[in-house]
């Protein structure tokens, strides 16, 4: 399913990653463990086609980041550490765009809304703007909206802060 | 402690002139001067002609008369109305509204040194645009009637008065829109309703204020003495200028007195303004049906979702929707009698209608800039954007296709006004509507480009993007150029061509620029939007 071989990305002098190979099958469940500055985001970032890198390859179900990231993009979902959302839109608007932008049709993701926002207990607040959320109530979004299109590849940075035991 | 808030809120005012935030390397000397320069020569060029302009023409007529003190009250009235415009837009989110309001109230510091740093920001706008306005006249003074120090005394603190004064009309309007945008529910709208409304207000007293000055200038003995008589205070302001001792003192006490009051003022409001979530209740989402749609409809549908939410994003990149339908009404009614009477009367051909119509249009259309601040509006949510599986053009596109929407038709409506109005010929009628369009399609793609070669990520205020970045001031005035650069070049040509070459030549060459602009925009513009 994830295909890395030899990632390596500086920022200037510094080497960020250095000729990170990884395979990842279908199912499988990875994570990165390691100290402030390892590159852990930025090998994720870049896994998530946001951010560019010096060398290697980064393949997800066969494609290529670099050369068909709109392809990766529509097979994966990103959840940043820091869920910085549209704060202008509502929490329901947000995920209606999420929704268009994947082409989860209507009857799709109404079922998936219900769901996921039953689950993570966010339905009363979805009419409220992003703005007013708590941190913890941004990453259960976030996580809604990956969620959302059945992704099948999710990276998720540091997915549980901010949430609270039951969720 | 208030010296580091200070130079916090300094940094990030300009910041832009310093640094380039792309490469983020501190800009050379010379890159330096060259930004204050094309501000300078801008802000100084526009306001500060106009005034020293009008200082000229009445100065000697004035102070010949024993009117000194009125000459620099009539200047000191037009810096405080120019002062209060160039600021009030960005006071109620420049006090309240700012990103990192959390974590200032979190640390140990006392509320009065963060309202006196946002403040600052709000009063060093409203002091550019009023000393821009002021100092004019005091410069005109002295070449007219020769240099004085008690003048030059008084006329600085007659200066920092007006400033003060700005302030403290700025803040109080900012304040009135905090306190009822947080017991509304629709902010922005209501924001801007009520700024509109202001606005409004402003410019009836603006022109009232221009027949008011046009009629003092002409009876100047005459409104002198009455002004001395009944309205003392403007008298007494006046007297400051001259350099008078009692007059000078007064001022510096009102110059220390109102912002201490204000300051106290708001530290005493500004907790509750600044975090409170607003009374209103929460609204319970209840599940309706949703139908899908495209992914071009879903961007263009979150751009507008971003514009309508933001009264300042409103405010200051889109008054052209509502002054283009204004004009077009107007010169429907009155543009035969002001803009055919003034061709006819200096004998010049219809022609020029034509293209000072369109030249019009095109200024007009120019207040709607939506598109340049709005990548840097992506802001902190930028990974979003990034992340999603369509191609960075569509994001970009998107964007262009909101400054679009909103002007297009706004543009059609003044130009068929005008054709209206003024029933010129059938290859006229069709220039100034094409070229109006023209332009309108250039400028969001202008807007587009200077957008992503100048984005500001790492604002903490929105603020920054819109009103007080590089790529909003050049999209905003290199269109303003461009528009009066129409006018302008009919009159240096038109011993060689006709109104309708003309406008076919602009039509051509303005067609060029976007092609070339939408091409970078296309291939090179997306590729940097990709890079952030």
């Amino acid at each position: 399913m994830l295909y890395i071989e030899n990632l390596t990305k500086k920022f200037g002098e510094v080497n960020a990653v250095c000729d990170l190979s990884l395979h990842i099958n279908k199912g499988e469940i990875y994570g990165f463990i390691g100290h402030n500055g390892a590159g852990k985001t930025t090998t994720l970032k870049s896994i998530a086609g946001i951010q560019d890198f010096d060398n290697g390859t980064i393949k997800i179900g066969g494609k290529s980041v670099k050369d068909d990231p709109i392809e990766c993009k529509k097979m994966l979902a990103y959840i940043p550490d820091n869920p910085d959302l549209y704060e202008f839109m509502t929490g329901i608007k947000f995920l209606n765009f999420i929704a268009d932008v994947y082409g989860v049709s209507g009857t799709e993701r109404k079922e998936k809304i219900r769901n996921y926002s039953e689950r993570f207990e966010i339905t009363d607040s979805l009419a409220s703007p992003i703005s007013t959320y708590s941190h913890g109530m941004k990453q259960k979004l976030a996580i809604i909206a990956a969620w959302i299109h059945s992704p099948r590849l999710i990276i998720m940075d540091e997915p549980f802060v901010g949430l609270d035991p039951k969720a | 402690m208030l010296g580091l808030l200070v130079k916090k809120q300094l940094s990030e005012i300009f910041k832009e002139y310093f640094v380039n935030s792309k490469k983020n390397v501190k800009r050379s000397k010379l890159s330096v001067c060259l930004m204050f320069f094309i501000f300078a020569l801008v802000v100084v060029g526009f306001i500060g002609g106009m005034n020293a302009f009008i200082s000229d023409v009445i100065c000697t007529a004035f102070c010949s008369i024993d009117l000194t003190w009125l000459y620099f009250s009539i200047f000191a009235l037009l810096s405080i109305l120019l002062g209060v415009f160039g600021s009030v837009f960005s006071t109620y989110s420049g006090l309240y509204l700012a990103k990192d309001n959390d974590l200032l109230l979190s640390m140990p510091i006392p509320v009065g040194y963060i309202v006196i740093s946002r403040i600052i920001n709000v009063y060093l706008m409203g002091a550019l645009y009023s000393a821009v306005a002021f100092i004019p006249c005091v410069i005109v003074y002295f070449i007219k009637m020769g240099f004085s120090f008690p003048v030059l005394v008084g006329c600085t603190v007659m200066l920092v008065e007006v400033t003060v004064i700005v302030l403290v009309l700025s803040c109080l309007l900012g304040w009135a829109v905090a306190k009822i945008s947080k017991k509304l529910k629709n902010k922005s709208f209501i924001t801007v309703i009520i700024s509109l409304v202001f606005i409004a207000v402003y410019y009836v007293f603006y022109f009232k204020a221009q027949e008011i000055l046009s009629n003092v200038i002409e009876n100047a003995a005459k409104y002198g003495k009455i002004i001395k008589e009944s309205a003392g205070i403007i008298y007494f302001f006046g007297k400051c200028g001259e350099g008078d001792a009692l007059a000078v003192a007064v001022s510096v006490a009102v110059s220390v007195i109102l912002p201490v009051i204000t300051i106290f003022v708001l530290s005493k409001t500004f907790l509750k303004l600044a975090i409170s979530t607003g009374g209103q209740k929460k609204k319970v989402y209840v599940e309706k049906a949703e139908k899908q749609s495209s992914v071009g409809l879903a961007l263009f549908k979150k751009e507008l979702a971003g514009f309508t939410s933001s009264a300042n994003y409103m405010l200051n990149c889109g008054l052209g929707v509502l002054l283009l339908p204004a004009a077009g009404i107007f010169m429907l009614i009155k543009g035969q009698s002001y803009l055919g009477s003034l061709v006819a009367s200096l004998s010049l051909e219809n022609g020029v209608i034509s293209v000072v119509a369109v030249a019009m249009i095109c200024l007009l259309a120019s207040m709607n800039d939506m598109a340049a601040p709005s990548v840097s509006l992506e802001g902190r949510s930028l990974w979003l954007t990034q992340s999603l599986p369509v191609s960075m053009w569509c994001i970009l596109r998107a964007k262009i296709l909101l400054q679009l929407v909103f002007t297009l038709p706004a543009v059609l409506f003044c130009g068929v006004c005008i054709l209206t109005a003024f029933r010129l010929n059938p290859i006229s009628n069709i220039l100034i509507i094409a070229v109006s369009l023209a332009f309108t399609v250039f400028n969001s793609f202008f807007g587009m480009f200077l957008g992503v070669k100048m984005p500001n990520f790492t604002w903490t205020n929105e603020i920054k993007p819109i009103k007080q970045s590089a790529c909003v001031f050049i999209a905003l005035f290199g269109a303003f150029l461009y528009s009066a650069a129409i006018g302008g070049g009919y009159f240096v040509f038109r011993k060689y061509l006709s109104s309708e070459a003309y406008l076919a030549i602009v039509l051509g060459i303005t067609l060029t620029l976007s092609l070339i602009l939408y091409s970078y925009l296309k291939t090179k513009g997306t590729k940097k939007f990709e890079a952030f």
